[in-house]
């Protein structure tokens, strides 16, 4: 299961640099795409605005199968406040800008189970593949405006595989 | 209308707060900061590497518990009032570009052996320069000794 939702963090980071090359943030002094998985990271007091944050929130197993089939939900987490240019006036088109980048992100809704704990990281034998988003409604808080999109994003478990 | 008065701010509220929290029982924290070199890898963004966190000392602090009205399943906050002194001191070793900086690249605090999270920050200033820093701080889950 960890090497899904590390392969499904990773796959999205490198579309998020393709597509919004500028969508970047400094965290523990690293220059990066501006997604992170906040279980990896240290908690802060509040979100890290323009930028994705992966919480995996719920979890199913299917027994049924040859192979377990692990449901995973994630919730993908985004705030913002605007630009400063626009003194923040334009916090709805750059909201609305995230949730475009949102969907081009997750399609199309598959990818290679890697796992990571390898260096190089290795190809292993079966896909990760996930549900289409499902957008929550916008939360307004002063002059920030957030969204939670959630995610089902299933795969095998291989044998040998933790 | 803008104030024209002319003002000479000479450190004398630094060194008073200072003073004041050498005087009130100063210890020393730590902030908790991210290495010197940065680990850019994959496995450093999934948990899988130690993020081989500095311990950046600043002194004299004072710990104290913080007065707020706690509910149930609420865990205790507590303050830690820094000198600006000690601030500006690291704020210019690390080269950063303001202490907001250096508090937001921290990812905890550890006073006495054991780690704190913090949940804001704020500053007291006399003549529009800082003298004494406030942070917030709340109790991390993990009670490893650090």
């Amino acid at each position: 299961m960890q090497n899904a939702k590390d392969t499904f963090y990773i796959l999205l980071r490198g579309r998020l640099a393709s597509l919004n090359p500028a969508r970047t943030m400094t965290l523990r002094a690293v220059s990066r795409p501006g997604i992170l998985v906040s279980e990896a990271e240290a908690p802060a007091a509040q979100p890290i605005l323009d930028a994705f944050a992966l919480n995996w929130t719920g979890m199913q197993a299917d027994l049924q199968l040859p192979a377990i089939l692990s449901q995973m939900t994630c919730e993908i987490g985004y705030s913002t406040a605007g630009t400063q240019t626009n003194a923040g006036l334009d916090r709805g088109r750059a909201l609305e800008e995230m949730d475009y980048e949102v969907l081009k992100l997750l399609y199309p809704y598959s990818a290679q189970k890697m796992n990571y704990t390898t260096n190089p990281a290795t190809a292993m034998e079966t896909m990760v593949f996930w549900s289409e988003p499902e957008f929550s409604p916008v939360v307004i808080e002063r002059d920030r405006l957030s969204r939670t999109v959630k995610v089902t994003v299933f795969a095998f478990q291989e044998q040998g595989e933790q | 209308m803008a104030d024209l008065s002319t003002q000479n701010p000479g450190g004398f509220a630094q060194r008073a707060a200072t003073a004041m929290l050498r005087a009130g029982g100063g210890t020393t924290a730590s902030l908790q900061m991210p290495p010197l070199q940065a680990d850019t890898s994959d496995a450093g963004q999934i948990g899988l590497n130690a993020p081989g966190f500095l311990s950046l000392p600043l002194a004299p602090v004072v710990f104290r518990k913080a007065r707020v009205a706690l509910g149930d399943g609420q865990l205790p906050k507590y303050e830690l009032l820094v000198s600006a002194d000690a601030v500006a001191a690291q704020v210019s070793q690390l080269k950063l570009s303001s202490p907001q900086a250096l508090f937001g690249q921290a990812s905890g605090v550890v006073v006495a052996g054991k780690l704190f999270l913090i949940e804001a920050v704020s500053a007291s200033e006399s003549q529009g320069e800082a003298y004494l820093y406030r942070l917030l701080l709340q109790d991390a889950g993990g009670e490893w000794p650090m």
